[in-house]
């Protein structure tokens, strides 16, 4: 399905900074897991300070943005964040020094590790894990460049600007990997970045190629992505390295950039700042744990009825608590006009069933969550939905699709746990 | 809170998308009126007033609904209700057909979308079961009140000629059947603005004119209507509610409707043929849908066990048109209406007025 994808708003503005905020609140939550602080109330911290970490399976770690002062543990929307009072005098604690260049496999992931770093691109996967392969061969390590949500272009921007930092990341990471070639997905909208993309080949000692994808929603999903590149259709649920594939985000290859050549755990990230009620768009370094309210006081008209969505307005969250950070996966916050809906009754056109990427039937979802019919939900596998959210902007009777398949997933979750 | 999507397709609601309709069908009023004039247009607008009024009432009785009369669904049903008939139809009957059209074919389904089969047919299909006058072959000679006989947009001395001016405007047969050129132009208008797919049209008319040139073969003479044919395929085998929402389900409908309605000729339905067609395929469109269920991502489909559901399916569906070929034959149709009215009137006294503030 085509979107106006609404991304010349930022397309071709510069990376900024933004001013940081006086206070952060890092999300203590990662992949899965809660992250346990190794700080006390009132303690002061310096930068880059590792503040909490998961020594479980999952294992990743929060680093300090800025030096201040912890003031605990705020629970922000049902889940828990540190909150840690700026001092704004950035001094920073002393990391020991890596020589990226020489750096061996088993150091690299390590560094991955100590310094948090996570997929970008939303779900939030520690990085080291998904590098760690067991004697597994690569057959392709695919880039997804394809930034399939209107309005951001923080990929976008990185691949523009920082094609260098790309990648020496790239090589870096397939010191471990080992893939036999390199892909980057583009969307063709975005087909400028060919040229530019090129020009690096010469750094990589292993076949690079880019290949342009359709302009639809979503491209950027891991499953119709590795379809588009590779022709292979995987069932959801199924872990791409089991064949042969492994994908990382724009977003996470620069974290990762900035772990090895800088000697920077993951603090700062790249979002897209823009919306129809945004008056200052574009492209900002902003730190990890930054609350919306401060991006919306920089940015806002202030209106009525209006929505601040972390992500992308098809998939990101609608805020109700402005305290809401960013955090290592969102990339981009939206300043929007709340959406006014129709209600009328489902028409059976069938649009929603033919934009799902997935190809299932969401009007069913409606019908049986409804009813809370497990054995039709799980027929018609609401299970394999991944919330893309394309049936609910498509529909034109704007049939609760979205509420029936997060519903009806509760229910199916619920009835499989007993 | 608000879920995701936070932006929403623009311009594409339930009533652009009737409005898409309305606009696509607006040349063949015009075209009616050309023909019959004040006849054509006074029928056509006693089906809307009463569509109309009978969706805002029954709405505001059962379901305090009082704007959702406007969505234009009814509009539609009355046009194509109206496109059905003769313009020698009294004005009572087109008045009676509009409003069980919108009761008995739309709301006691539980209102707008959920229905079964198509409204504006069930309506002409009420007409005929109660009033005798509507097959009888009396109502067709509209000669004596005929405003224009003849268009000639091109020189009428060679057959190409002939046959380009009936293409444009032709005076035979009901109310919206009289300029080929505008029916499909406003289908080309629906499948540009994505209303309908070419699928469900495509189909039915290229099996039915297959079906038509093997019947000649065998020296099989078919009476049909091609403007009626493509009529009904464009505009009424795609009402979104009654017919299936995929493409290869789409495909298989259309070639069914094609080959029953062959069917209903060769069994002697003289006027009936597709409306019997369109109704019978409305009723098995679940099945369709469920059997034609797209293959999910990465899912992996038993074709054996697909191709023989399909395989009964289909014996389902001819058996069902050969044994409504019977009842029409000994004219028993009408009490097939009677049953449908105490079914529905039942269903939705028990079952679908409990629904009725859901979306689906």
């Amino acid at each position: 399905m085509h979107i106006l994808s609404l991304k010349h708003i930022t397309k071709h503005v510069l990376i900024e900074n933004i001013p940081d905020p006086p206070e952060f609140y890092l999300p203590l939550y990662g992949y899965k897991g809660v992250l346990k602080t190794i700080v006390e109330t009132g303690q002061y911290v310096k930068k880059y300070e590792l503040l909490a970490q998961a020594e479980d399976l999952f294992s990743t770690a929060m680093h300090a943005p800025a030096s201040g002062i912890i003031e605990g543990i705020e629970i922000i929307e049902g889940k828990p964040h540190l909150k840690l009072v700026n001092d704004f005098k950035e001094t920073a604690i002393d990391l020991p020094l890596q020589k990226s260049v020489q750096l061996e496999p088993a150091a690299i992931l390590e560094i991955l590790k100590q310094y948090g770093i996570e997929g970008s691109g939303g779900a939030r996967f520690p990085t080291h894990l998904k590098y760690n392969l067991r004697n597994e061969d690569v057959d392709v390590f695919i880039i997804n460049g394809a930034e399939c949500e209107p309005y951001l272009t923080a990929d976008y921007a990185l691949m523009q600007n920082k094609t260098e930092a790309l990648f020496k990341s790239i090589i870096s990471i397939q010191k471990i990997i080992k893939a036999k070639k390199v892909v980057f997905g583009i969307e063709k909208q975005n087909k400028e970045l060919v040229t530019i993309l090129k020009a690096f080949y010469s750094l990589c000692d292993f076949p690079v190629e880019i290949k342009l994808l359709p302009n639809t929603y979503p491209q950027g999903g891991e499953l119709q992505l590795i379809k588009s590149i590779t022709k292979k259709e995987l069932p959801k649920g199924s872990r791409p390295l089991d064949h042969r594939i492994v994908l990382s985000n724009i977003g996470t290859l620069w974290a990762i950039y900035n772990a090895l050549f800088h000697n920077k755990p993951y603090v700062e990230r790249v979002i897209t700042l823009s919306g129809e009620d945004a008056v200052k768009k574009g492209n900002f370094y902003v730190k990890i744990g930054t609350p919306v309210s401060h991006l919306f006081n920089l940015s806002a008209s202030k209106k009525e009825r209006q929505q601040i969505v972390l992500g992308g307005p098809m998939m990101g969250k609608a805020v109700t608590d402005y305290k809401s950070p960013v955090t290592k996966g969102t990339g981009g916050v939206l300043i929007l006009p709340e959406i006014q809906n129709e209600k009328y009754n489902c028409i059976e056109c069938g649009y929603c069933a033919n934009a799902c990427p997935q190809r299932l039937m969401p009007m069913e979802f409606a019908r049986y969550a409804k009813t809370e019919n497990t054995t039709q939900l799980l027929s018609h596998r609401l299970l394999d939905c991944i919330e893309c959210g394309a049936c609910a902007y498509i529909c034109p009777s704007d049939v609760p699709l979205m509420r029936s398949i997060y519903h009806g997933k509760e229910i199916l979750q619920n009835t499989i746990a007993l | 809170m608000n879920l995701n999507p936070h932006i929403k397709a623009k311009k594409n609601s339930v009533s652009a998308i009737m409005f898409d309709v309305i606009i696509a069908l607006v040349p063949l009023v015009l075209a009616a009126y050309a023909a019959f004039g004040f006849t054509a247009i006074w029928l056509i607008t006693t089906a809307v007033i009463t569509c109309l009024v009978t969706d805002f009432l029954f709405n505001a009785l059962y379901a305090k609904k009082y704007n959702s009369f406007l969505d234009g669904s009814a509009i539609i049903t009355a046009l194509l209700l109206s496109f059905t008939v003769s313009p020698l139809t009294p004005w009572y009957v087109v008045a009676f057909g509009s409003f069980c059209a919108i009761v008995f074919g739309k709301l006691l389904w539980g209102g707008l979308g959920k229905n079964r089969f198509n409204p504006a047919l069930l309506g002409r299909e009420f007409m005929t079961a109660f009033f005798p006058i509507m097959s009888t072959a009396a109502i067709w000679s509209t000669n004596s009140i005929r405003n224009i006989k003849d268009f000639h947009l091109f020189a009428n001395d060679s057959l190409l000629g002939m046959y380009s001016n009936n293409l444009v405007f032709k005076t035979t047969g009901a109310l919206g059947e009289y300029s080929m050129l505008f029916i499909v132009l406003g289908g080309l208008y629906l499948i540009i603005r994505k209303r309908i797919s070419w699928h469900i049209p495509f189909t039915i008319l290229t099996i039915f004119l297959c079906g038509t040139w093997i019947s000649s073969a065998y020296d099989l003479e078919l009476k049909y209507s091609i403007a009626g044919m493509v009529l009904g395929s464009i505009f009424m085998a795609t009402d979104m509610p009654s017919s299936p929402n995929g493409y290869p389900g789409m495909l298989y409908y259309g070639s069914m409707i094609g080959l029953v309605s062959i069917f209903f000729i060769l069994g002697n339905v003289r006027f009936e043929y597709l409306s019997y067609s369109i109704l019978l395929l409305n009723g098995f469109t679940p099945f369709i849908n469920q059997i034609f269920r797209p293959r999910a991502w990465g899912e992996k489909v038993d074709y054996a066990v697909k191709t023989e559901k399909i395989f009964l399916l289909t014996l389902a569906i001819i058996t069902v048109a050969l044994a409504i070929i019977t009842l029409h034959y000994y004219d028993f149709i009408k009490y097939l209406i009677y049953i449908y009215i105490v079914y529905i009137t039942f269903k939705f006294n028990f079952s679908f007025i409990k629904n009725i503030h859901n979306p689906i």
